[in-house]
């Protein structure tokens, strides 16, 4: 019957065709069975690998750290010898060095240094920040942050002109941590814009520097304008009264972020002085940066600036009105407040009031 | 020789702790998670309690309770990255001895130990 069975030439077409079929899927099915086994089997003997050098590394350390009674030197290029085999091998020893580093501190910061440029950790990272693969530039640059290990500048500063935001957030923490006398020597070069979690991570930083905190005014004519408005955020931020007068400046600038910043910032420096600029510029200015001079002049200005502004509110812009009747109610009872109340006739009360008001100065 | 009960969860933090204080010449045992070190402390003695305060199943703050409760003569000290003013407040009010942050000097924990067992 077997016989019978293996006489192809006899079975129907559609026969055949469903044994070849039924022969390739299996294979298949066998194949993919085998890759995954495979597949599992590499992962589990990675991973056995993983811990064994962990466990190794970890009491090589120790012994390191705590025995003063080793030759250090000899102990290193011992462990290096005999462990360290691979790239795999250098990747789990970095990590480990972090974790040491991250726990430990003291007398045991220079030691984990040691052990770091005595494993060849700061070479192997180095040919990392060269490959072409961003996600090993990020993990060298993570690494030399986090420990503080200073590479040559001309290594990083390209990084911080990357496409890949990782990088260049990793550019800028490599900076922060590394720097001793210039931490924010990176936005000379950084392109392209200052991101506000960017901002935000450099202020934090900033605020457990211990070395002297920079002078913001230096970064006041950078062509990327978020630089410019993060600095002026800054010259607040570290009170920098000396920079009123570049602040001031910034109320001439092109872009209008700046200089919406910049209102921002001198009216909560409560600077008197650039509220003239602030009043001339006003016809011209964008509805926001209108707004924010509305609002500055509420904190550092008089009712007299407010109604030089009047004319030059014109009536479709409903919005501002609103904040300008509001602002009116700040300085007493010199205006009619109660206009606001009816939203219907706004614009029409708004002419109104223009007329009253160009009317009340002029006789003022 | 006396013995301290290291209760922590990160095995590098554990191993150093585990290699100086041996050196130091003390007797050291280590609960990885907080049930294990309930179980220890109901088996055995020791002399001082060194813990972390975020350890899984079972809290820091639950194993201080229950050691100022249980046994109320074993000093501890606590060994967290926590550096906000509650929680150590928090811990100081709970009666523990001292309170030791990551990252931490390994030779000024060594001093704070053996000045806490002195105080005994």
């Amino acid at each position: 019957m077997l016989i019978a069975l293996l006489e192809l030439d006899e079975w129907p077409f559609i026969l055949k065709v469903n044994l070849l079929l039924s022969i390739f899927f299996l294979i298949l099915t066998l194949l993919f069975v085998g890759l995954v086994l495979y597949l599992r089997i590499q992962k589990n003997f990675k991973e056995a690998h993983r811990k064994k050098q962990e466990t190794k590394f970890i009491d090589f350390a120790n012994t390191f750290l705590f025995d003063d009674s080793i030759n250090k030197s000899k102990e290193l290029a011992n462990f290096k010898f005999t462990n360290i085999k691979s790239s795999y091998d250098y990747k789990i020893l970095i990590k480990q060095v972090l974790i040491f580093d991250e726990n430990l501190k003291g007398e045991s910061t220079a030691l984990i240094k040691e052990i770091f440029y005595g494993l060849g950790l700061y070479r192997f990272l180095l040919k990392d920040l060269n490959r072409k693969e961003w996600f090993n530039k990020a993990r060298a640059l993570f690494a030399f942050s986090k420990l503080g290990i200073a590479v040559p500048d001309q290594l990083i500063m390209p990084l911080l002109q990357s496409k890949r935001v990782e990088l260049k957030q990793h550019g800028i923490l490599y900076f922060l941590n590394t720097s001793k006398t210039d931490p924010l020597v990176f936005l000379d070069n950084l392109e392209g814009r200052l991101t506000l979690w960017q901002q935000v991570l450099i202020e934090n930083s900033l605020k457990s520097f211990e070395v002297e905190i920079p002078d913001f005014a230096r970064w006041l004519n950078h062509k990327e304008d978020s630089i410019v408005v993060f600095c002026i955020k800054m010259i607040l931020s570290f009170n920098q009264f000396q920079n009123i007068p570049f602040l001031i400046d910034c109320l001439d600038h092109t872009s209008e972020n700046v200089r919406h910043q910049a209102i921002q910032v001198l009216q909560a420096m409560e600077v008197p002085e650039a509220l003239q600029l602030m009043v001339a510029h006003f016809p011209e200015e964008t509805a926001a940066n209108k707004r924010s001079i509305l609002y500055a002049i509420s904190k550092i200005g008089t009712y007299k600036d407010l109604q030089t502004l009047v004319p030059f509110i014109h009536k479709e812009e409903e919005n501002l009105q609103i904040d300008f009747y509001k602002i009116s109610g700040l300085f007493g009872d010199e205006i009619p407040v109660k206009k606001l109340l009816n939203i219907e006739t706004i614009t029409k009360d708004w002419e109104d009031f223009q007329e009253y008001s160009i009317n009340s100065s002029i006789g003022a | 020789m006396q013995r301290i009960l290291i209760i922590e969860d990160n095995p590098m933090v554990v191993r150093s702790l585990e290699f100086k204080l041996k050196k130091e010449g003390y007797e050291v045992v280590v609960a990885e998670e907080g049930r294990q070190a309930m179980k220890l402390l109901l088996e055995e003695t020791f002399d001082l309690i060194l813990t972390d305060l975020m350890l899984p199943f079972v809290t820091g703050t639950q194993i201080i309770e229950h050691i100022k409760k249980t046994y109320p003569n074993i000093p501890v000290i606590v060994l967290s990255t926590s550096t906000q003013e509650d929680i150590i407040t928090d811990a100081f009010k709970m009666g523990v001895d001292d309170f030791i942050t990551k990252p931490f000097s390994p030779s000024e924990l060594s001093l704070r130990v053996k000045r806490t067992l002195a105080k005994q």
